[in-house]
């Protein structure tokens, strides 16, 4: 279900293809801290063939979604992700600290208007990440979350805001009707 | 010396969130509950142990793999935490509610 994700042409494949490989020779030389030629022609075989591994997996190489852009804007987010997480565990903690262990927990359904399987994936472990609330099903654009207390429900639409942001989705104005 | 004590202080908070993770580990009532401690607090304590050592590390290239394990353990956790939760909704394992608590019962 890749409603916003573009065909790609053959030429497109294949620098999407040369990208994934050159991101993971770059990971194996950071992995190997060396420069030396057997180390790179090594690195070079385990790149390709887990690149082809993907590509034959996946049927792409890298998502369309991921783009210079989206990356630029990732260390943003994943410092306000961290900050989120940080808020979360303190609420936790209160809440395993109390003697009284004031739990509520309830499974809610939420539908985002996020499209494609990337920023879904991305959505639901922040989710799962983030105060009292973890993603148990994700189904289409339905999301199963299990939330520890009411008020931690809350929290969602701020952080399907912050993902939106990321991928530079823009939140429809009518509501979809069927 | 002044990072010696930064990073230990980074390595105890990570600590005292592991004994919180296992304290909520134990303390919750279900599988769903469960969950909320073993994804959270083990995460941020990880991360947290994981600074402390880039701070005692220095500027190195061990720096850039220590970042790469974070960046791994937060999205290994989080997918994990959520293919339990999601087995466990399709095995219908019934999920803890509250119950309505007697007026008298409690005192806290």
């Amino acid at each position: 279900m890749n409603i916003g994700s573009r065909e790609l042409t053959g030429g497109g494949a294949f620098r999407s293809k040369l990208l994934l490989f050159f991101l993971l020779l770059l990971f194996w030389i950071v992995l190997t801290a060396s420069l030396a030629l057997h180390e790179l022609v090594m690195g070079a075989v385990c790149s390709a063939f887990v690149g082809a591994l993907t590509v034959s997996l996946l049927g792409r190489a890298l998502d369309p979604r991921i783009t210079p852009s989206v990356l630029l804007r990732l260390p943003v987010f994943m410092v306000r992700l961290v900050w989120e997480i940080i808020k979360a565990n303190i609420d936790v903690a209160r809440i395993i600290l109390n003697p009284r262990l004031p739990i509520d927990p309830r499974i809610v359904e939420y539908r985002t208007y996020l499209p494609g399987d990337l920023p879904r994936t991305v959505f639901s472990d922040s989710i799962t990440l983030t105060p009292g609330t973890v993603t148990v099903e994700l189904r289409g654009d339905l999301l199963n979350v299990h939330c520890l207390c009411p008020y931690h429900e809350e929290g969602l639409a701020g952080l399907e805001k912050l993902v939106a942001w990321l991928f530079q989705v823009k939140k429809p104005e009518v509501e979809e009707n069927g | 010396m002044a990072r010696d004590i930064v990073a230990g202080i980074f390595c105890c908070t990570g600590t005292f969130f592991f004994i919180l993770g296992t304290t909520g580990l134990l303390r919750m009532p279900d599988l769903f509950t469960r969950l909320h401690p073993s994804t959270k607090c083990d995460t941020l304590g990880a991360c947290s142990v994981i600074v402390g050592m880039a701070v005692h590390n220095g500027w190195s290239w061990d720096l850039l793999k220590l970042v790469f394990i974070a960046c791994f353990l937060l999205l290994s956790s989080a997918t994990c935490g959520h293919a339990i939760g999601r087995s466990a909704l399709r095995r219908h394992i019934p999920y803890w509610k509250k119950k309505e608590v007697k007026e008298d019962g409690h005192g806290a």
